[in-house]
């Protein structure tokens, strides 16, 4: 996609850079400069994943010294079981609202931040903040600002007069669901700012001040040359979003470990408490395998997204 | 971009200035003051919006009484050792990837590259009995190894899409002196990869020592733990919870990543940007 182009030419190569490869014959030696991260790559990620869908075919819990075949049975017991259904519907409602809460304010953030005013670098690099947080620090941020008797959201929205009491936000199905959605909103943020700030910067500046001359305000402006102009970054800003939100693990299992009861058990958390909490591998890994089959849409137009812009 | 000379769009920008900003500081704001806090005053259902009286004893008894200093050091070797590792094998699979045509390479890198979408804890359920065949549970090694799947897909990419760059006159120059590829490849492009090199150390870096998840399944015994399970562990338990302790320890925590972060946020956007939507 030749949206970022410019960045990358930022570093100091040569603007004439061919990018056509060298001539045949080195073969073996690209071969040889791939092999070390061909073999990790098999080891740790490859191997695992195919073990992995290959265990959702069997019977393999703590009592168990060798897994046993039990073919689709896994998949069987997971379609008459309700915890199972809910992680994926919960998994649904989590993914929709981060994803468009992020995009909003992401999109809204870097709007702001491409416009020129005192003070905007020094606010444009703070607000990378949250997305460098180690995650359990995001978590335990966001638990004391939910904290049910010294939080300060209380604080705030009893001193508005919308509440007259102090809530027990985490102890609540939805109130959980919130502080892990806001957390998540709040960490992406940055990551959606800076691809969007990217595409904003070759957009052709000329054109908007012809609109102007025309006589478009700014919402004129927006919905006609910068939203047409933002597409490509959009797309793919919403896919890599719906797929690490669809993999979110770390503040939801530090901040809410699940609960109350299930509410916040979204697919990551299922998968883990089934597999190290219970033991129960071969279930785990089926429920792990349908967790792939969500990613696969996602990760279908992202792919393809990457072959086009090659 | 926008005409902010009428009154109206003034009102409109600086609103949702101050409602996204509110949004995305006031968290960090308010870990800053609540780590400053004593307890007195820290626990109190009317918060106070700045601490009357600053104290550093959270940092003070986080660095001194509990295990931080021991998970900080254990994150910074595994994170130090993964990092270096995970830009080592993507250097020169990015550089092959770039500048060799060999059979299968687009797919190949394709396939390395969707890797990234396989779910971190589905390939934890086989990476967990790896480990323990190999005899690498609980021991930083197989921490280590197992840090390779966060950034190894994204940080190959990111230097596949640097070296592209780099003319090939360069390399096919000092071939026709003579050089031998990896000569070329170690003396001529690796310097003026610098800085794409440093934003992939720095982003795998990042990767490990936030994590929360490997760490607490793949490590046991407490003087291996690393930052992220064991902030969890110490003061988010069940027994209790010191909220002004673990502010502070957070604080601590993200120091040094937040530090570097800073020093290199310009390269770090362009190679996480570019690396994912070109």
């Amino acid at each position: 996609m030749a949206v970022i182009e410019n960045n990358t030419l930022a570093y100091p190569v040569s603007p004439h850079a061919n990018r056509g490869g060298l001539k045949a014959g080195q073969n073996r030696i690209g071969l040889l400069l791939l092999l070390p991260a061909a073999v990790a790559f098999a080891a740790v990620i490859l191997y695992p994943f195919l073990s992995a869908l290959g265990l959702s075919l069997f019977e393999y819990t703590v009592e168990m010294m060798e897994p046993r075949f039990i073919g689709f049975e896994n998949f069987v017991k997971i379609a008459s079981d309700p915890d199972v259904w809910a992680a994926f519907w919960t998994t649904a409602i989590y993914v929709a609202l981060t994803t468009t809460g992020t995009l909003v304010a992401g999109l809204g953030w870097a709007l702001i931040m491409n416009q020129p005013f005192a003070g905007r670098a020094v606010l444009r690099s703070l607000s990378l903040l949250p997305w460098v947080l180690p995650s359990t620090v995001s978590a335990f941020i966001w638990g004391w600002v939910f904290n049910s008797r010294y939080g300060v959201l209380n604080a705030f929205l009893m001193e508005l007069g919308l509440i007259d009491y102090p809530q027990a936000w985490l102890s609540t199905p939805e109130g959980a669901m919130l502080a892990v959605v806001l957390t998540k909103i709040w960490l992406s943020i940055p990551l959606f700012m800076s691809f969007f700030l990217a595409g904003l910067q070759n957009l052709d500046k000329e054109q908007i001040d012809a609109a102007r001359v025309d006589g478009a305000g700014n919402w004129a402006v927006l919905r006609d040359h910068i939203l047409p102009h933002l597409r490509p970054v959009l797309m793919i800003v919403v896919v890599l979003g719906v797929i690490g939100n669809l993999q979110q693990f770390d503040t939801i299992y530090a901040l809410t470990g699940g609960g109350p009861v299930r509410a916040t058990t979204v697919l990551s958390v299922e998968v883990y408490r089934r597999a190290f909490e219970q033991w129960d591998i071969g279930f785990a890994s089926a429920v792990g395998v349908l967790w792939v089959a969500a990613l696969l849409p996602p990760a279908f137009l992202y792919l393809r997204m990457l072959v086009k812009g090659n | 971009m926008f005409d902010l000379s009428s009154r109206q769009a003034k009102i409109v920008f600086f609103a949702a200035l101050a409602a996204i900003g509110f949004f995305l500081f006031f968290p960090l704001y308010w870990l800053v003051i609540s780590s400053l806090k004593a307890n007195a005053e820290l626990y109190r259902v009317v918060p106070t919006p700045f601490p009357t009286m600053p104290s550093l004893e959270h940092f003070i008894r986080a660095l001194t009484a509990g295990k931080l200093p021991m998970y900080l050091m254990n994150s910074l070797i595994t994170s130090t050792c993964s990092a270096a590792l995970v830009t080592l094998l993507a250097l020169y699979a990015g550089f092959s990837f770039a500048k060799y045509r060999y059979f299968g390479r687009q797919p190949v890198m394709l396939f390395m590259l969707s890797a990234q979408m396989f779910p971190f804890g589905l390939l934890l359920i086989s990476i967990y009995p790896l480990m323990s065949e190999l005899n690498l549970l609980d021991t930083r090694p197989g921490l280590i190894l197992s840090y390779i799947v966060f950034a190894l897909p994204v940080s190959t990419y990111m230097l596949y899409s640097y070296f592209s760059q780099v003319p090939d006159e360069l390399i096919d120059a000092a071939r026709a002196d003579g050089a031998s590829d990896l000569r070329i490849f170690h003396t001529i492009v690796i310097p003026i990869s610098i800085p794409p090199i440093v934003t992939v150390f720095l982003y795998s870096f990042m990767w490990s020592w936030n994590d929360l998840l490997y760490s607490m399944t793949l490590i046991v015994s407490d003087e291996k733990r690393t930052i992220g399970p064991g902030l969890l562990l110490t003061y988010l338990n069940e027994v209790n919870s010191d909220w002004g302790g673990a502010m502070a320890a957070s604080l601590i925590a993200s120091a040094p990543i937040v530090v570097a972060f800073m020093f290199l946020q310009r390269y770090f956007i362009q190679g996480v940007t570019a690396g994912a939507v070109k």
